[in-house]
């Protein structure tokens, strides 16, 4: 099992005021699943994201990732567990600014132990998401699409157990949207293990299954039945 | 850092001018030190002189009784007691290679139709192996003549132009007082010599013909000795002392505080030029310390502009940590950056500083040079690693608080700031 969620409470304590975002959450995830984490705003599934990619820690509950718990992980093992098993990708792409393509895809390499070659890791994962040809491009040089394919490439370089990827197409039109999904899908295809927030059913849809939460607790727990599959082309089937 | 290059620059001004103040002091106190070293090497650094002194009623000596020796010198008390028998006792200590005795004077000096009033210079024979004075033309008197009162002259340089142009001076005649005496030689160019003495406009003479046929005395007004071990003038100073107060007869207080010998009742008083340069040293020194400190304190007003700075890089910089910690950078990683940022760029602005300093430091000495001055251009070694190093510790005490904001960020609050 790569996720175990028991009981995960998050309350933020301001003053005198208790707010609970997450009221005793259970469930699994294993290995190569895509799974949707679906909710209106307010409904807690980005601090649900926050605590299950490793940046942030429940008030109660346990939470085992890969089977380890990390209750008792300092600040720097979390650090290392973020740069070494976890690739995060944002609504707002958060690329470097003043940078070109190639070096933010390197970017995580430079927090990392592992020994391998930086350029060529970064370049064939770059290739890999259709973007070799705009490696030494300037992040504000290129579309909205192609910035998320480079955030995409960025979680991917150091080869993680699990992608988070927050509200991905949010800031990107249809087509784009689609194109971005169709490539989480690929990725899924050969294997990796994918969870996707977002509030909308539609994007949800593309994944296997959907997390429903609503106030802080999880409201449903199901099957897609009719998956959602780009053409290859920025259309849907 | 290189995106805002005006706001860059700005907060570079504040180190680049610390720095090129530092330069320019450490160049102004090597300037001025060797400036001082110079003068006092003018009149040789392993002599001891004995001048006369008034001696002083009160039980204190030093400041006060130097003033006051100084002022009854001026209003006319003459000291009559060192003579050049003093000389020859002082000249029989081990250190002592040789003295000579001088005394001023002042007459007219006439040549053909022109007439000056100038200052008579007495000294024995041995004054010009022991002082850096140089002869031009012609040759110096002897001990022989100045025993036998010869009626010789040597003149300055600025004399010989004032009274001879461009025509031979050797051999001439010109009259001094009433006496007619013989020029034998010219002296060569000295220059200002500090404490006022123009050598350059005086006249020469025998210290025996000057105070025989000119002034009619028989003391001297100092003595001047050449040692042969400069690192013993205290020691020699202090053997004089006991020799002349041996022959002038005089027993001196003791200071009940200290049970020493003072010097109140001595109608001499003996410096020594290794103290000399001792005492003029440690005030440049002084002087050079106290505008440091000063300066570093512009230095420092200059890391909180760096430290300014950072806090709004990092502020402006929010999201890009909070994208760094998510895929995995550590507090120490991010730590690091940004000192690295602060200590790179105030190493920039030291490079700068450095080099306006040094450019700075030459252009004051071209100018004071060519304005007369003797103003060496020079920087100690120590002075770039000094300059260097504080500046560096200013680029890492300001980096550190910020360097420590931006590590310290929460990686979600980060992340929303976008």
């Amino acid at each position: 099992m790569l996720i175990e969620v028991k009981n995960l409470v998050k309350e933020y304590r301001n003053e005198d005021v208790i707010t609970s975002v997450l009221r005793g959450l259970n469930f699994e995830i294993k290995k190569g699943e895509f799974v949707s984490i679906m909710g209106p705003s307010g409904s807690g599934k980005s601090t649900l994201m926050h605590i299950l990619g490793l940046l942030d820690r429940p008030t109660s509950g346990v939470y085992k990732f890969d089977g380890r718990n990390t209750e008792n992980l300092d600040d720097n093992e979390l650090a290392m567990m973020r740069n070494e098993k976890i690739g995060f990708v944002f609504q707002a792409f958060n690329l470097l600014p003043r940078t070109n393509v190639l070096e933010n895809v390197k970017l995580p390499l430079l927090y990392s132990k592992k020994k391998i070659d930086a350029e060529t890791r970064a370049k064939k994962v770059l290739e890999s998401v259709g973007l070799g040809h705009r490696l030494e491009y300037f992040t504000n040089q290129i579309s909205g699409g192609e910035k998320q394919r480079v955030a995409i490439a960025r979680a991917l370089v150091n080869e993680p157990e699990i992608i988070f990827a927050d509200e991905p197409t949010g800031n990107l039109d249809s087509k784009s949207g689609i194109q971005v999904m169709e490539i989480f899908q690929k990725l899924n295809d050969a294997g990796h293990t994918i969870i996707l927030v977002t509030h909308e059913t539609a994007t949800a849809e593309y994944a296997d299954r959907i997390i429903k939460i609503r106030d802080g607790e999880i409201v449903g727990d199901e099957k897609v039945h009719n998956k959602r599959r780009g053409d290859g082309n920025g259309q849907l089937k | 850092m290189a995106s805002n290059k005006v706001r860059t620059f700005l907060t570079l001004l504040g180190i680049i001018i610390g720095v090129t103040s530092i330069m320019i002091v450490f160049s102004a106190g090597q300037a001025v030190n060797g400036l001082l070293n110079s003068q006092i090497s003018s009149f040789g650094t392993n002599i001891v002189e004995t001048e006369v002194k008034v001696p002083t009623d009160k039980k204190k000596s030093g400041t006060s009784g130097e003033i006051s020796s100084a002022v009854s010198l001026s209003m006319g008390t003459q000291i009559t007691t060192l003579t050049l028998a003093d000389m020859d006792k002082i000249d029989q200590l081990d250190n002592v290679i040789d003295s000579y005795g001088a005394i001023l004077g002042q007459n007219q000096i006439t040549f053909a139709d022109q007439r000056k009033t100038i200052t008579l210079f007495g000294a024995n024979a041995s004054f010009i192996n022991i002082d850096q004075s140089k002869i031009a033309e012609g040759r110096f008197f002897t001990d022989a003549e100045d025993r036998s009162l010869a009626k010789v002259a040597v003149i300055g340089s600025k004399v010989k132009t004032a009274l001879f142009g461009d025509s031979d001076a050797v051999g001439a005649q010109v009259k001094i007082g009433n006496l007619k005496y013989e020029v034998i030689g010219v002296m060569k160019e000295r220059g200002a010599a500090g404490a006022g003495l123009d050598f350059d406009s005086y006249v020469y003479l025998p210290i025996r013909t000057l105070q025989k046929r000119v002034l009619g005395i028989n003391y001297v007004l100092y003595l001047v000795s050449q040692l042969k071990d400069p690192e013993q003038s205290d020691a020699t100073a202090q053997a004089i002392t006991g020799l002349l107060r041996d022959s002038h007869h005089i027993t001196p207080d003791i200071d009940p505080a200290t049970g020493q010998a003072t010097t109140n009742k001595d109608d001499f008083r003996i410096t020594t030029m290794q103290e000399m340069i001792k005492t003029l040293s440690t005030v440049t020194n002084a002087m050079t310390i106290l505008l440091l400190a000063i300066v570093a304190i512009s230095l420092i007003v200059g890391g909180v502009g760096i430290m300014n700075i950072m806090y709004v890089i990092v502020s402006e910089r929010t999201a890009e940590i909070g994208l760094r910690k998510a895929v995995g950078a550590r507090y120490a990683d991010i730590m690091g950056q940004f000192l690295t940022e602060s200590v790179l760029v105030t190493f920039v602005a030291t490079i700068i500083g450095v080099i306006l300093g040094v450019l700075v430091s030459w252009l004051i000495s071209v100018g004071a040079t060519s304005q007369g001055i003797d103003w060496q251009f020079g920087l100690p070694f120590y002075s770039f690693i000094v300059a260097i190093a504080f500046s560096l510790l200013c680029g890492i005490a300001f980096g550190l608080m910020p360097a420590r904001k931006a590590a310290r960020l929460d990686p979600i609050v980060a992340l929303r700031n976008e």
